[in-house]
Parts: C-alpha cells; structure tokens; sequence
C-alpha cells in the first residue's frame, strides 16, 4: 500500500514516483511567478501585477483540474473520492476559464502534466486533493492583497469555493475540515513549496 | 412603505434553497410572509449600512465594513453560544456536535478579531432574539447552514469594497473559513457540499434584506423571564 503523499517525504521510493509527475506541475505554476512578493508585499496592486498574479493563479487551477481528469481517467479513486474528483474537476475547469477570460491573451497555455502517481489510489488521492485546496485556499487569501480591488472582486466567487472544496475533502479524510478560525495566507513562494511537500512540488530545493 | 419587487426576490440570492427552507423553519412563515420587510433595525447594522451605500474604497468606508462584519460576527456568535448554553449542541449526535462547537468557538473568535481590529471604533454589540431556532437541532442546523452561506456571500462581496490591502487578505481569510463551515455541515446534512463552482457575492442591501426577515435582530434585549427554553414552560 502506499503512503499518503503528505508522508512522502520519509520514503525515498514513493516520493520520487511523485515528483515525476509533480515536477512538471510545480514548475508550470512556479513558471508564473518570478517576481511576486509576500501576501502584503511592497509592490502596490496595478492591472500588470494583476496578470501575473491572475497567471499563477490560473496555473494552480490548471494543476487542480488535472488532478482531478486524471483522478477521474485512472478510475483509480473510489466512493465518495470518485464524487469529489468528478464535482470538483467540473469546478476546476470553470475556474480556469473565469481566469483566462480575466487575462485575455495574457493568459497562459495550460501546460502538460504527468500526473499518474499523484492519483493512484485513494489515499494517495485524498492527500494530494488536501494539500492541492488548502494550499489554493492560502494562495488566494496571500495575494488579496496583492491585486487591485477589481481584481479582488473577479476572484471573491472562487476563493471560497475552493475553501468548500477543502472542507470536503478533509472531511472524506477524516480530518478536521476547518481547523482554524482564519485561514492561513501563503506568498508565491510559500505555495510553491506546500506543492513540493505534497509531492507535486521541485526537486531538491 | 417598503415596495417588496424593488428588493432583491429569495430566489435571486438563495440558488439552491437552504436559506429559504431555514428561513421557513426559523420564523414559520410562508413565502410571501417572508418576503415582507420588517424593519426591526439594529443601530450597528443600519448605521453601517447607510455609510456604505455607494462610496469609493476609503478608511471611513473601512470601518463602517468592519463593524457591519462584526455586527453579523455577533449575530453567529450568539447564535452557537446560545445554542449550546441551552444543550440543544449537546444533544446532537457526535459529528454534529464538534462541527457546531467549532462554529461557535470561530465566530467568537471572529468577533475578537474583528474587535482586535476596530478596538475604539467597534460599535456596540446588537441585541438579538433566536426565537426558539436554538432550541431544535434541525431548525438550528438548517439555520446555521444558511448563515455560513450568507457569511460567504457578505465577506466576498465586501472584500473588494476595502480600501486597506491587508484588510482584504483578511476578509479573504475569514471568507474561507465560513465556506469550509458551510461545506462541513451540507455533508453531515447529505446536501452536495459544494453546490457551485462559483459563490455570488451579496450587497450589503441585499445580506440586510435578509438579515431583517429573520427577524433574530431586535432593538432591545428580551425580558429576562423570556430566556427560559421553551419546552420547560
């Protein structure tokens, strides 16, 4: 049986079937944001910064969504998980289209992924889908106050769709579904690195 | 007089029905009934209401916002601390429970951070009237969902209306929070706990629309002799 990708990074063999696929993943996303500061960083919000914070965004939805396809394709996901990938790989997509129609020709191609090893059972599923929302929930929340207000309300609709897709997975887990009284913020660089402890993150760094 | 079509109709802000079905369950009304305005104001929520009709982003702006978020803070709170102070939370079965002890411990702590905040600029705290929804665990629970869900639509429609950045990461970290609520309880519920890939934002209008026709907002406290639970007179 294999370990929860959470666990991972204690067992050498797992983690690098992972980061096949996760390498892939990590760096289209990271692709994106060279540049961008701490949640509440110094560059102050304008429409240039927007398109690159809108373009990691929208790659961390490229991510989700195939995870999700790909959960859904393998049919390697049961029960309860199958739903989830199903309902929230619909969400994904539609995400992914509400960004690249903010971004317009600024948008980003989606970029391919491998990510077979990511999804190859249920709980290797269950612990990649809760570090892929909770680290989408923090990621949202670290750049609110990086964009400017109209950007911050293209995106308020998403951000806590996301939070109720985290809450459902956690709960599927039997985890704790909102452990906090606020979410965590996280920068650019701090999503980059949740990704790489999932497993879907760069090697070495 | 209050003119009912110029308001925003149930069915416009409430997709899939919880809130209605809540509404219907709190107050025992029908419909039409519902739809009525009855304006039993507190001063926190009209006042804030008021200031914010249509400015531009602003620091007065902001605190009038705050003190809006944290008069509906109040409103949760108040809601699980009473819920729990009469057992009707004791009483629930065991996954029930923890999700409703957690509700009541966030927004509490939502009304501290909230107070952290504003600190002298925080408006007193609104008095209210659950009208016996905290008594009956179905009723409460219908209820609860449907806050969370409004508590959703209220934070994302303000977020964008604050003029300070980190406020607006802020907002956008208790928005979260609500929604994973909101999303736990529709599971324990058997309802698909994520019934869209997208959560319309509410104008402060339309949340007070809401607000007012729960009638849970009073203008004083209740009679002491009236706290009693129900089913022990």
């Amino acid at each position: 049986m294999r370990r929860p990708v959470m666990e991972s990074a204690v067992d050498g063999r797992s983690r690098r079937g992972l980061l096949v696929g996760g390498l892939v993943g990590a760096a289209a996303v990271v692709g994106a944001i060279s540049g961008l500061g701490r949640p509440a960083g110094a560059q102050a919000p304008s429409p240039e910064q927007d398109e690159r914070i809108l373009n990691f965004l929208l790659g961390l939805e490229y991510l989700q969504a195939a995870v999700y396809a790909e959960a859904g394709s393998q049919g390697a996901v049961s029960g309860e998980l199958a739903e989830f990938a199903k309902v929230c790989g619909e969400h994904e997509r539609s995400h992914v289209e509400r960004l690249r129609e903010l971004l317009g020709d600024a948008a980003q191609d989606e970029p391919e992924f491998d990510l077979e090893e990511a999804v190859s059972d249920d709980d290797v599923f269950a612990e990649t889908a809760i570090a892929l929302e909770d680290t989408g929930v923090s990621a949202y929340i670290g750049q609110g106050a990086n964009l400017t207000v109209e950007a911050v309300a293209a995106v308020a609709p998403l951000v806590s769709v996301e939070a109720r897709h985290a809450a459902w997975i956690l709960a599927i887990a039997g985890r704790h579904p909102a452990p906090l009284a606020a979410d965590p913020a996280a920068s650019a660089a701090g999503v980059a690195s949740a990704l790489e402890r999932a497993g879907l993150g760069l090697p070495g760094s | 007089m209050a003119d009912a079509h110029s308001l925003p109709t149930l069915a416009q802000i409430d997709a899939d029905g919880v809130l209605e079905e809540a509404l219907d369950a709190a107050v025992g009304s029908t419909r039409s009934q519902f739809l009525r305005s009855v304006a039993l104001g507190s001063a926190a929520l009209i006042a804030g209401l008021s200031e914010t009709a249509a400015a531009a982003p602003s620091p007065k702006q902001d605190t009038a916002i705050l003190n809006y978020a944290l008069a509906f803070e109040y409103l949760q709170a108040g809601f699980y601390t009473e819920a729990e102070t009469l057992g009707t939370i004791r009483a629930m079965e065991v996954e029930r429970e923890r999700w409703a002890r957690t509700l009541g411990a966030h927004e509490r702590a939502h009304v501290k951070i909230l107070k952290g905040v504003l600190r002298r600029r925080a408006a007193p705290k609104p008095f209210f009237n659950y009208r016996g929804v905290t008594e009956d665990p179905a009723a409460f629970t219908r209820t609860a969902v449907a806050m969370e869900d409004l508590t959703v639509a209220l934070l994302g429609g303000q977020a964008p209306r604050v003029s300070d950045r980190a406020l607006r990461s802020a907002f956008f970290s208790l928005l979260t929070v609500e929604a994973r609520h909101a999303a736990w309880a529709r599971r324990i519920v058997g309802v698909e706990p994520v019934a869209s890939a997208f959560d319309p934002p509410k104008t402060l209008a339309e949340v007070n629309q809401v607000i007012r026709s729960t009638r849970f907002l009073v203008s004083r406290p209740r009679a002491q002799g009236r706290r009693a639970p129900r089913f022990t007179g």
